[in-house]
């Protein structure tokens, strides 16, 4: 088993994560191209990320950003160029060994939200729990505390539809880390909800980073949502163009 | 198997060995249509030899000691009965039930413990199963038994019958003329005279041949005893069964005796025959014959208690029998729907074991100085129900 | 989350629940629809079985109970031979024990019963007037070794048998004709009625069937049958070699006469009945194939339809092999569900069916009775296993297809229903017509059409695999009609023209085979009633004692009915059972008027010798399925053992038959005269004077017989009628698939129709909000349920035409021996076209109106 050295399961990697020596996130020459589009998406993308932090990605709609974010969650694999996640080259595992990496270390938020309309809000949020195996007398009060952090405990036994968009996106968030994480993939999180709503969604996003110490890439094309991160890069002609941190900038 | 072929009441008289129980409704209609058996009548030979279809009932009674080439001795019973049924009287059918036969077979093995026996029941007919009326020639299937004169016209007798574990293939010649039992062939089994048979015996039977025992063939030779019997009206009504015996004497006689029970177990009838060497005859009636029982034994099969050892005073003669193995229960409830005990027995000399009480659990205990005066055949019937046959 | 833990393969596990807790909140009636859709099919399979297993093992026990331990049974044909070679066989070295037997069916003269009897004796199925008695002669002290369980069953007291007219019935026997010990039964045999007394009753245990026991000799004498025999049981000496024995058994026995091993006697019942039953649960398999179709069709709908939820299932960890198996899981757990439902199902309408129907579904050659109800745990086992596996391999592309798909694509926002875009070849479609098409033509596989079924399934799975692009096709050849409605649905199913695969197939399948079932009964019941006719030329048919060994008209009688005054012809026939070969059932031979030129007239002639007759040769004309069995070949000669001899006919010809499952052979009623002297017949054909009353030539026609109560009078008509009534009785099964495969049928449909719609509830509300009214959306809808039902109407008839002619010429021909006529059932296929697309209409529209709820403007934000 080529990954054996790497802490699959929730138990393994119950000790607290030290730093790393190493960045959490390596990419080395990342290229990807569609055969329905002639040109390829991106063209020997370089980027690294230390643990814990806060990337913001900016770019044009078909620059490529959704694909980086796929291709980082293994969801995807590259023509090129090399993706190393906790030390771990994403081109030596396979799709079956990708998709654990994926379950044990990283959250998703989605545009969509997508929380399953059939589950309660409780059952939702302890869906990476239960894919874990975790123990089951943890889940419930692991994603109870988690929901609280969010500040949405007291919606845990509602059901989805009884939810507004705002609230859905703490679910989704509180879902992503719920099982602490190293890295968290963010797709435009606030693109369907009102300015007031995205960013108290951002600023929850942001704190609940910082608390659990995991890494994070947000993609989008507001820049009021990238100015929450800690680092923004812009995604443009296949490659990222370094930009000033924007951490200390005024937000509205 | 329950094969329900058993208690052949309609056909009444019998199957039991030997007397046979004439006792209930079916069998006095049977009596009615079949030919009575009166006194004064002499048997013809060889005539008599043969079957006599007209009357009820009819049986041909081979029993004997036989010893293998180690000198081991073994029992043999070999018994054809003849049944007429009175049914179907008009019925051309080849099949037609009007004669029934029916065969019993066994040998007594110490070694084994209880007996080898089979037993087959047939409708007359076709051939397959028969009983001859000029000469003792009888048969059923490939069981059969038949008579020709042998040197000097005494008989010579051929018995082979293929049984389902053994064989017997044996012949029989005797060294005489048949002995006449009761008043020149008409034996008395009841106060009343109606209650008879024709009855004629032949002792001291030579036997050579050979048997058959799990695939193993064997010579044999011995002495053997023959009955043969035939009657319409037979055992009494009051009468529960009897006891009977017939034995080779080593002084060359030969000694018939039974004693017929009544309901109650006690005395009803007797009867007997004492040929001596010399060839003269003498009979005995009732109040010169007496069986009492020395031991008993319990079938574990059936539970049926047989006083296997006794001692029979005939005249002024007393003799003790003791058998050659206590268990030899012939089941035949199959065929003739009844239980009874025949066995080979030794004679000895009458005081050996008189001071046995009888009922004693076990058989007495011979002294090896117990003098043996000959050797024969046990029969001890109705001792589980009254050879009534319903 | 805090449901009971489960030990291990949690991931697939928790997906499994995730999904299956979706499917039953989203879409429970979906999910139940499936769930029937199996649980019929097993239904069907296991009810038919069930019956089956039961009819055959009443059948076995009876068999067993009547042979008994016998090592051969020796048989003669219908009039027995001559108990001679009892004596013979009994005498033979190698034979331990041989028991004669007499077995008659004795017809009962006018007995003495009520009318309830004769209703129950109706009711038991008898098509043709009272079935006669099974009366067995035994010899019970030889019968006590070979039928011990028989023997042993009667009472203590065999010898009471031994009583002239004494006869001892079974406990089925004596509940039908309604009798105890002391009654009297009268019977007829010859001309004459004889009077049995019934000394006693079996107990039920004993014996399954109704039966008589008579004492052998009683048996000849009171019926009839004084030196003859019809059977004699053997028990061979140990060491005796059994099959070397026969060999030589059979070289020595008069005509006629076989010997054969118990294990042969079972096979003959098994092989009569064989391909009957593997046709029933063939059908019933068909069933369930639609049911996988309909898993097939709901999951693939379901992974289109949840399409998100299966890639945040991948997103969030869940590998490709995890979520094949929870796919495939949940398929079969609907398998499952649905086959024990089945299972139980199958148990209730197969008690049903026994108690209302018989074991035999009304068909003769399944003659058994009594219908206690065995239990079959492992064949049960057995099909819910099919069931689930069915309904697995119907979920089995979905879930590939699921677990293949990118999951990024379905997690973008705004993705709309994916449509099945690339068309698949029609490669495999085409091989697949065209090894269906070459399995036709193989030969059956022990004497069953087993590639005959193999080409069913190939034409229809590759007429399956053909529709896409069959449809694409076809709507692309549509011409725009300017109606934005129109429009628009032919737009939308040539696009969606990979999908409708999937739709459609269900509905395909259930209805090709209907049609090609409606085709085939039809043609079978249009030459079945050609052939009647011709069978039947006369006005008035005699029958004694159907099925009887007793009743015989006489020589005088039939003088009589011929001089009859109203009566202008007659023609009278001698039917018989007789034995051609050891291995072979009975094959039925039928004296009857007719020369080598007359016999197009009489027989429905298939074939005839090419070549004259040769000078001096006796005619005689054989079966389908005698021809099939090569017994004969027109022009060649048959051997025919008639009263002990073998005598040699010419085979003028081959004619059909659909009455003697086992064979027949007429020869002209003058050469059976001559060869055997038997002058009496078994029925006659009467035709009246022109104005003669029917009810008062019924009448004279009675009148001159001497047991007419044993005697069956019926005018052709009401015998055509009988038989009609009969043959859709047995059919009555086929007609009940065909009913389970309509409601499969419009499951699928409504099922297809209500997924689009839902999956499209999107799509309505952009479509109202442009300003289509409601009424044009569900007009649309309409449109296009009419359409695709159209579509799938015209595939099916055109396929069901195909199957029904692998039915007719393949199938039938090899299961029964027997050869149809194409007939093709126009208005009742036109009635169920039009019923389908009617459906379908209706069910796209209660489904678009269930999908344009208040809430479908709102779906325009959000695809879900």
């Amino acid at each position: 088993m080529p990954h054996a050295s790497l802490p699959l399961s929730a138990t393994a990697s119950e000790p607290a994560p030290r730093p790393p020596p190493a960045p959490l996130l390596c990419i080395q020459g990342l290229r990807k191209s569609y055969a329905a589009a002639n040109s390829a998406v991106l063209e020997g993308l370089d980027l690294q990320l230390q643990a814990g932090e806060y990337l913001a990605v900016m770019g044009e709609s078909g620059a490529g950003k959704s694909t980086l974010l796929n291709l980082i969650a293994g969801l995807d694999q590259p023509d090129e160029g090399r993706i190393v996640f906790c030390g771990t080259d994403l081109a030596g595992l396979d799709d079956d060994a990708r998709t654990r990496l994926r379950r044990v270390h990283m959250g998703f938020i989605f545009q969509a939200f997508h929380v399953l309309p059939y589950l309660t809000v409780l059952q939702n949020v302890a869906l990476p729990l239960d894919l874990l195996r975790t123990p089951h007398g943890e889940r419930a009060p692991r994603a109870l505390a988690c929901l609280e952090r969010c500040g949405i405990g007291a919606l845990a036994q509602r059901y989805p539809h009884q939810l507004s968009g705002g609230e859905l996106q703490r679910i989704a968030i509180a879902r992503a880390l719920v099982h602490e994480p190293r890295l968290v993939l963010a797709d435009e999180p606030t693109g369907n909800l009102d300015a007031r709503t995205a960013e108290q969604i951002l600023q929850l996003l942001r704190d609940q980073l910082h608390a659990t110490g995991a890494g994070a890439i947000l993609i989008t094309h507001s820049a009021t949502a990238a100015a929450s991160a800690d680092r923004l890069l812009r995604l443009a002609g296949g490659r990222l163009a370094a930009r000033t941190p924007l951490a200390a900038a005024p937000r509205t | 198997m329950r094969v329900g072929v058993a208690c052949l009441a309609a056909s009444a008289v019998a199957l039991a060995p030997r007397l046979a129980a004439a006792t209930d409704a079916h069998a006095a209609d049977s009596a009615a249509t079949a030919v009575a058996v009166v006194p004064g009548r002499s048997l013809q030979f060889p005539r008599d030899y043969g079957s006599h279809p007209q009357f009820g009932i009819e049986w041909w009674y081979v029993t004997g000691w036989l010893y293998d080439g180690q000198h081991h001795p073994l029992g043999f019973q070999i018994t054809f009965f003849r049944v007429k049924t009175d049914l179907d009287a008009d019925n051309p059918s080849a099949f037609a039930p009007r004669q029934l036969l029916i065969a019993h077979c066994a040998l007594s093995d110490p070694a084994r413990g209880h007996l080898w026996q089979d037993q087959r029941i047939r409708r007359a007919g076709l051939g397959l199963a028969q009983a001859d009326e000029g000469d003792t020639h009888v048969w059923i299937d490939d069981w059969q038994l038949q008579r020709r004169a042998g040197p000097g016209g005494a008989s010579l007798y051929e018995a082979r019958l293929p049984a389902a574990d053994f064989t017997l293939d044996l012949t029989f010649s005797a060294h005489a003329a048949p002995v006449r039992n009761g008043e020149g062939g008409f034996s008395q089994k009841g106060p009343a005279p109606r209650s008879a048979s024709y009855y004629y015996s032949e002792p001291h039977l030579s036997v050579r041949g050979s048997i058959v025992r799990s695939g193993r063939r064997v010579p044999v030779s011995g002495e053997a005893w023959l009955d043969h019997e035939w009657a319409s009206e037979y055992l009494d009504p009051k009468a529960q069964g009897w006891d009977w015996v017939g034995l080779n004497l080593d002084d060359g006689s030969a000694l018939m005796a039974f004693e017929i029970r009544d309901r109650q177990g006690g005395f009803y009838w007797a009867g007997g025959s004492l040929r001596d060497a010399s060839g003269r005859t003498r009979t005995f009636g009732p109040a010169d014959i007496a069986f009492t029982p020395l031991a008993y034994w319990r079938s574990p099969r059936s539970g049926v208690r047989y006083p296997v050892s006794e001692r029979v005073r005939v005249g002024p003669a007393q003799y003790t029998l003791a058998p050659l193995m206590q268990d030899q229960e012939f089941d035949a409830r199959v065929t003739a729907g009844a239980l009874y005990w025949e066995g080979a027995v030794r004679a000895e000399a009458g005081g050996a074991a008189a001071g046995s009480a009888a009922g004693s659990a076990t058989t007495p205990a011979h002294a090896s100085a117990a003098r043996i005066l000959g050797r024969g055949y046990l029969e001890l019937t109705g001792y589980d129900r009254p050879l009534s046959l319903r | 989350m805090t449901r009971a833990a489960q030990p291990a393969g949690g991931t697939a596990w928790v997906s499994w629940r995730l999904l299956i807790r979706m499917q039953l909140r989203e879409h429970p009636v979906r999910m139940l629809v499936t769930l029937l859709a199996i649980a019929l099919g097993v239904a069907l399979g296991a009810a038919v079985y069930l019956i089956n297993a039961d009819a055959l093992a009443e059948f076995d026990r009876a068999t067993r109970r009547v042979i008994g331990d016998a090592d051969l049974i020796v048989r003669g044909p219908a009039s027995g031979f001559d108990e001679r070679l009892f004596v013979a066989l009994a005498r033979d070295p190698a034979v331990a024990e041989a028991s004669p037997v007499l077995d008659l069916q004795v017809a009962l003269s006018s007995p003495p019963r009520t009318p309830s009897t004769q209703g129950a004796a109706q009711a038991r199925g008898g098509s043709f007037g009272d079935e006669p008695l099974q009366i067995l002669g035994l010899d019970p002290f030889r019968a006590a070794t070979l039928q011990p369980a028989l023997i042993g069953a009667l009472a203590a007291d065999v010898t009471h048998l031994f009583d002239h007219n004494a006869i001892v019935l079974s406990d089925a026997a004596a509940e039908e004709l309604r009798l105890r010990p002391g009654d009297s039964l009268p019977v007829a045999v010859g001309s004459e009625t004889r009077v049995l007394q019934v000394i006693d009753v079996l107990p039920t245990d004993a014996y399954p069937d109704a039966l008589g026991i008579m004492d052998i000799a009683s048996a000849q004498w009171m019926l009839g049958r004084l030196g003859r025999l019809d059977r004699i049981d053997l028990r061979l000496r140990p060491g005796v070699d059994l099959a070397r024995f026969r060999a030589r058994l059979l070289a020595r026995l008069p005509a006629g006469v076989v010997a054969s091993t118990p294990r042969i006697e079972n096979g003959r019942a098994a092989t009569a009945t064989r391909a009957y039953r593997v046709n029933l649960n063939m059908l019933a398999l068909v069933a369930l194939l639609t049911g996988a179709f309909l898993v097939f069709a709901t999951q693939s709908l379901s992974v289109l339809r949840r399409r998100v939820t299966l890639g945040l299932l991948r997103a969030l960890g869940v590998t490709r092999a995890e979520l094949r198996h929870a796919l495939l899981g949940e398929g079969a757990a609907i398998g499952l569900i649905g086959s024990l439902l089945g299972v139980l199902l199958g148990a209730a309408l197969a008690t049903l069916v026994l108690a209302y129907l018989g074991a035999d579904l009304g068909n003769r050659q399944l003659a058994a009775i009594g219908a206690s109800f065995g239990v079959h745990p492992l064949a049960m086992l057995g099909f819910a296993l099919i069931g689930t596996l069915c309904a697995a391999v119907g979920a089995w592309l979905p879930a590939c297809e699921a677990a293949r798909r990118a999951p990024a694509a379905a997690l973008k926002a705004g993705d709309a229903e994916p449509l099945i875009a690339r068309l698949p070849t029609t490669a495999p479609g085409l091989v697949l017509l065209a090894a269906g098409a070459l399995l036709a033509w193989v030969p059956p596989v022990y004497g069953m059409p087993l590639a005959g079924y193999g080409s069913v399934g190939c034409l229809l799975i590759g007429a399956v695999l053909l529709v896409p692009r069959l449809t694409h096709s076809v709507m692309q050849a549509l011409p725009s009609t300017g109606r934005v409605v129109v429009d628009a649905s032919v737009a939308q199913l040539r696009g969606s023209a990979g999908s409708a695969t999937v739709s459609l197939a269900a509905v395909i399948v259930s209805f090709s085979l209907m049609v090609a079932m409606a085709i085939m009964v039809h043609s079978f019941r249009d030459s079945f009633d050609l052939w009647l006719v011709k069978l039947l030329p006369a006005d008035v048919s005699l029958r004694a004692a159907p099925g009887s060994d007793s009743v015989r008209l006489s020589a005088s009688e039939q003088q009589r009915i011929a001089a009859l005054p109203q009566v202008a012809r007659t023609e009278f026939q001698h039917q018989q059972q007789l034995y051609l070969s050891a291995d072979e059932p009975a094959v039925t031979l039928i004296a009857q008027d007719i020369t080598a030129g007359s016999a197009a007239d009489g027989l429905p002639l298939l074939e005839r010798a090419t070549g004259p007759v040769p000078p001096g040769a006796r005619s005689a004309w054989i079966s389908e399925s005698l021809h099939d069995r090569h017994a004969g070949e027109p022009g060649g000669w048959i051997e025919l053992p008639l009263a002990g001899r073998r005598e040699r006919f010419f085979v003028a010809g081959v004619w059909r038959d659909y009455l003697h499952p086992g064979g027949a052979i007429v020869i002209s009623r003058a050469d059976y005269i001559a060869s055997t002297g038997d002058r009496t017949a078994t029925g006659a054909q009467v035709w009246q004077r022109p104005g003669a009353d029917a009810t008062a030539v019924d009448a004279a026609i009675r009148a001159q017989l001497a047991s007419p109560g044993a005697v069956q009078v019926l005018s052709d008509s009401q015998l055509r009628e009988r038989s009609l009534a009969a043959f859709d009785r047995a059919f009555l099964v086929t007609y009940a698939l065909e009913a389970v495969a309509v409601l499969i049928g419009l499951a699928g449909i409504s099922m297809a129709a209500s997924a689009t719609a839902l999956a499209r509830r999107g799509q309505f509300g952009m479509l109202r909000h442009l300003g289509l009214l409601r009424r044009q959306v569900l007009g649309m809808l309409a449109c296009e349920g009419i359409l695709t039902s159209v579509l799938a109407v015209a595939s099916g008839l055109a396929l069901g035409a195909l199957l029904s002619l692998v039915l007719v010429y393949v199938i039938n021909r090899e299961s029964f021996h027997w050869s149809i006529d194409l007939s093709v059932p126009w208005s009742e296929l036109a009635a169920l076209s039009v019923t389908l697309i009617g459906a379908a209409a209706i069910t796209a529209l209660w489904s678009g109106r269930a999908a344009m709820g208040s809430d479908v403007v709102r779906a325009v934000r959000e695809d879900w």
